[in-house]
């Protein structure tokens, strides 16, 4: 049977995802969290804090958005349901699709346009996850797989168990490097408060960045600006605005919602331990 | 094969003076009259003064082989071993990032099985060390890594950044057990930590069954145990104290030392392996 590596990534993805169920988390109850009356943690607690009084960051969140699955896409793996409306704010991206939710789709420059088209006709096949390799920072905000927030006064670290991503928020005051800087996967990232908002910028990408599995692309003309709120104690609203000007002909917002993951960790996830898929992947 | 890992390690020391490295001078970095960093300054503490161990280490320990080592090549005249490294005043040996035991007069107390195992990692010429095919490196690997790691201190969780293989670990420090015998084995291994007055003690265990502790290949089991002791004697230097624990490779816990110096100003660079790996067919063992 012949499946295309877009499906197979899906598969995966969906695979992951009772993995969290079944894996062997080691759980820590923690004597932080918020709780009900019967023990249960209270997501709509207050915002915590950190020493200096900014809203604190830190805590594991899941994913709470769509995967965006085209409709049928995999035999016997039920549709999702239809998005909800969106009453305020920017659109949510979804896995599979960062414009899904945009009017009339992204603003894609022709170039762009083509580089779309081309990697969905290749069923996603290069798309960096499927090879062990680092996924770009909006693929990393819609994964299923969850993500660390470490919030110190310096630097705001987030570990991705996707493919064990490293990420630094450096939040000191230093700048980002100049224009020509050797690009990163996961670019150069300073960030401030704006109120209770930390607000990141993040330039210094490849040119190869794939924002989402079908394959919107980023360069490294490419500019990252992520709000972080967080409302609650539950919950993460990330508000991403990309600027592009190869890419894309002006620049967009899209919102990420994440929830908190209480009493768990991180598990390890060494995706080159036993990478056989690779040679599999097939295109058009 | 032995040539091109050692090669490989010294282009990879080689790199922080030729790599793009965005430099930040860091107004926390001591400095003394004439602008340079102060490595002799006092050690920095946190909110609660604790010893503050964030920072970009830099290992400072005795490398690879000696001068005039040949590689083990087809045809080359058989190795001797390097001199061992110089003891400390405290009589704990220091680990290298070839052989953790080279400072051990008689050796490490290998029972037959790690005998037979390290053995036969060398006669392969090491060719199945993990960060040679952009596995990640056991922990003391990591330690005695040419490439740098960055600690990062907060009061629950003390993470370090390894640039080597881009790793990843986090030392719980808010109060939970380790887990129990039976969890999924870990790389890295499951670490917790707590302070004896200013050092932090980690212990770690929960590993693969498969862990190489150095180059040559000195093995680490799912019954072993690391118990690090992190002290921050100065602003420039970091003493780590290792002491292995494995029943099933070892007739007694052994203890090495680890030194590693501060990077001031500075950052960790990405370093992903798999990019453009194409050395792994490439190496061939007996």
């Amino acid at each position: 049977m012949k499946f295309s590596a877009c499906r197979i990534a899906a598969a995966l993805v969906l695979a992951a995802m009772p993995a969290v169920l079944s894996a062997q988390w080691p759980e820590h109850r923690s004597s932080k969290i918020p709780r009900t009356a019967d023990g249960k943690p209270k997501l709509d607690g207050p915002t915590p804090r950190t020493a200096d009084g900014k809203p604190d960051l830190s805590g594991v969140w899941d994913y709470a958005g769509r995967i965006g699955l085209p409709r049928n896409f995999i035999p016997g793996v039920p549709n999702e349901p239809p998005p909800p409306k969106v009453t305020e704010g920017p659109s949510e991206a979804t896995f599979f699709d960062v414009g899904s939710g945009i009017p009339g789709g992204l603003p894609l420059t022709p170039w762009a346009a083509n580089v779309l088209k081309e990697r969905k006709a290749e069923n996603s096949k290069d798309n960096p996850d499927a090879h062990c390799l680092p996924l770009g920072l909006m693929q990393l905000h819609t994964h299923p797989q969850p993500r660390k927030m470490i919030q110190t006064p310096d630097v705001t670290v987030i570990l991705y168990e996707a493919q064990a991503g490293i990420r630094q928020i450096f939040t000191d005051g230093r700048k980002r490097p100049p224009a020509d800087v050797q690009p990163w996967w996961y670019g150069y990232s300073t960030g401030h408060w704006e109120g209770d908002t930390l607000v990141v910028e993040t330039t210094g990408f490849r040119d190869d960045v794939w924002l989402d599995v079908f394959g919107s692309p980023q360069t490294n003309t490419g500019k990252m600006t992520e709000r972080f709120r967080r409302p609650n104690y539950g919950t993460l609203q990330i508000d991403v605005t990309i600027e592009d000007p190869e890419a894309y002909t002006k620049p967009f917002t899209v919102r990420v919602n994440q929830k908190i993951m209480p009493d768990t960790e991180l598990i390890e996830f060494i995706c080159t331990e036993n990478d056989r898929s690779g040679s599999h992947l097939v295109g058009k | 094969m032995m040539k091109e890992l050692l090669t490989t390690a010294c282009l990879v020391a080689a790199l922080p003076l030729c790599a793009q490295w965005p430099d930040y001078p860091t107004s926390k970095t001591p400095h003394d009259a004439d602008g340079k960093a102060k490595l002799d300054a006092p050690t920095p503490r946190t909110a609660d003064g604790k010893p503050d161990l964030s920072g970009i280490w830099e290992y400072r320990g005795p490398m690879i082989p000696g001068a005039g080592q040949r590689a083990g090549q087809q045809g080359a005249p058989p190795r001797t071993p390097p001199p061992p490294p110089p003891l400390p005043a405290d009589g704990i040996p220091l680990a290298t990032f070839r052989n953790i035991g080279a400072g051990f007069k008689d050796g490490l107390p290998l029972r037959p099985a790690a005998t037979e195992l390290l053995r036969a990692r060398k006669a392969e010429n090491s060719k199945d060390n993990p960060d040679a095919h952009c596995l990640p490196l056991g922990l003391m690997q990591l330690h005695t890594h040419p490439q740098p790691r960055k600690i990062i201190q907060s009061p629950d969780v003390t993470v370090i950044l390894y640039e080597a293989q881009a790793g990843i670990r986090q030392i719980f420090t808010d109060g939970r057990k380790l887990p129990p015998a039976d969890a999924q084995p870990w790389w890295y291994g499951y670490s917790i930590g707590h302070w004896d007055g200013d050092t932090m003690v980690v212990e770690t265990t929960g590993f693969r069954d498969d862990v190489w502790l150095d180059i040559d290949g000195t093995p680490l089991t799912n019954k072993g145990k690391l118990t690090e002791r992190f002290h921050r004697v100065n602003y420039g230097t970091l003493n780590i104290d290792v002491t292995v624990e494995d029943p099933t490779m070892y007739t007694a816990p052994f203890t090495v030392k680890v030194i590693q110096r501060i990077m001031p100003d500075t950052e960790l660079i990405e370093f992903i392996c798999q990019e453009n790996d194409r050395s792994g067919p490439h190496l061939v063992g007996k």
